[in-house]
């Protein structure tokens, strides 16, 4: 029952950035409303992911990212335009922005005080995982066209 | 059984509209790539286009800065470069370009129809206030997610608010995207920072971090391990360097307004 109310919480709370986001992509009005239901979708099944079946994040965010991906594709082909278009908006609130702000800040601190186990830790930890899941976020929405739309466009 | 109709070879371009073909084949590439379109799209799109417009071969390239496209046509080839400066994201453009294109391919527009049609594109800008109210609340709910109160996520709204206003008004006044990520992230981090120091709410650190990530370039980031998944590292890597350089930015305006008011949060 938590679970499913964390989950809840997660979608309600990722698709208002996936819009914020998307308006300043300047994604067309009309199509505003997939990058909400797509932020909603990805965060909410990445954090069932994590939660509920224990998957490490990266992957999670793969599988999240491919399952927006795929039926991003359906859509696209209704509105005749690109489905990075709407699914990259959908992508941000699963962006590692904090991982990747903090491993910057703590080289700059390495530089300021001098290497100590802890900053080179910080620094080298949250770089990994800010590259690890900004990796599968793209190659997530690189699937259908390495998977099924091999050698012809998919809009 | 009535004989099938042959259906009529297109007439090879005369060298005009191979000329006009070549140059609506660049234009439609150079924006692309100007309003933040990935590199397999351009590459793609500018090549049906011009195969649709009746060119035998097209080759398109792309660099860093810049786009190459050879067209090939009843015996000679017409090459032609356009330099590419970034215009920022706009997906309106890329989908009323994309369209464009597939009614080229469908027949339905000719080489003028198109130009006509590509040059009425006006790229759609949401309004500064209603973007800066909605990145505002995006950024608190960013805080939220990471177990915020309410009184950090309005602190957080207020601070990202404030800043993505911030930088709005410094792209109107075309500074460098650099200078402007390092003076939107001083703003947020001071003014999240104010709530720090006179304790407004139980999770001023959260604020913090949660106010400068609008700063977060996560289209580049994105559209660069895409090019690259896709083959085309150049591009991949000077867009995923650009972003990188574009955080350090906002690092540093972050530093400089945590040691201005002396709050420290993040590490």
């Amino acid at each position: 029952m938590n679970l499913l109310l964390g989950v809840l919480q997660q979608m309600a709370l990722a698709s208002v950035p996936a819009v914020g986001f998307g308006m300043v992509f300047n994604v067309p009005k009309r199509v505003l409303g997939y990058c909400a239901v797509g932020g909603a979708l990805g965060r909410g099944l990445r954090y069932f992911l994590v939660e509920g079946a224990g998957i490490p994040v990266e992957w999670s965010t793969l599988l999240a990212a491919a399952t927006v991906s795929l039926l991003g594709v359906a859509i696209a082909q209704r509105l005749r335009a690109h489905p990075k278009v709407f699914t990259v908006a959908a992508m941000i609130p699963m962006i590692p922005g904090v991982p990747l702000f903090k491993t910057l800040i703590a080289i700059v601190q390495i530089q300021q005080k001098g290497l100590n186990n802890e900053l080179l830790s910080t620094a080298i930890t949250s770089g990994l995982q800010a590259f690890f899941v900004v990796a599968a976020l793209a190659v997530g929405l690189a699937v259908p066209g390495l998977l099924f739309y091999r050698r012809r466009p998919v809009v | 059984m009535n004989e099938p109709n042959p259906i009529p070879k297109p007439l090879p371009l005369t060298e005009p509209q191979q000329r006009e073909a070549t140059r609506l084949c660049v234009e439609t590439g150079l924006t692309l790539l100007q309003y933040g379109a990935e590199s397999a799209l351009v590459e793609n799109l500018a090549r049906r286009l011009a195969l649709s417009l009746g060119v035998e071969r097209a080759e398109v390239a792309l660099l860093a800065n810049a786009v190459v496209v050879t067209s090939l046509g009843s015996g000679h080839c017409i090459t032609t470069v356009r330099r590419n400066e970034d215009r920022g994201i706009n997906m309106h453009v890329v989908t009323e370009v994309q369209r464009a294109v597939l009614d080229v391919e469908d027949g339905k527009l000719d080489a003028a129809g198109y130009r006509a049609r590509f040059e009425a594109i006006r790229p759609l800008r949401y309004s500064r206030a209603l973007t800066s109210a909605v990145i505002g609340l995006s950024c608190a709910c960013f805080a939220r997610l990471v177990g915020a109160d309410w009184a950090s996520c309005s602190v957080a709204f207020v601070a990202s608010g404030v800043a993505m206003a911030v930088r709005l008004q410094l792209v109107k006044l075309h500074f460098n995207p650099l200078v402007n990520f390092f003076l939107t992230a001083f703003v947020a981090t001071s003014i999240a920072g104010q709530a720090a120091i006179y304790s407004l709410g139980d999770t001023p650190r959260i604020a913090m971090a949660s106010c400068v990530l609008l700063l977060v370039p996560g289209y580049p980031l994105i559209n660069s391990i895409s090019d690259m998944v896709k083959g085309y590292i150049n591009t991949g890597l000077a867009r995923g360097m650009y972003a990188l350089l574009l955080s350090a930015g906002a690092c540093a305006g972050i530093l400089l307004a945590m040691s201005v008011w002396k709050v420290w949060a993040w590490l």
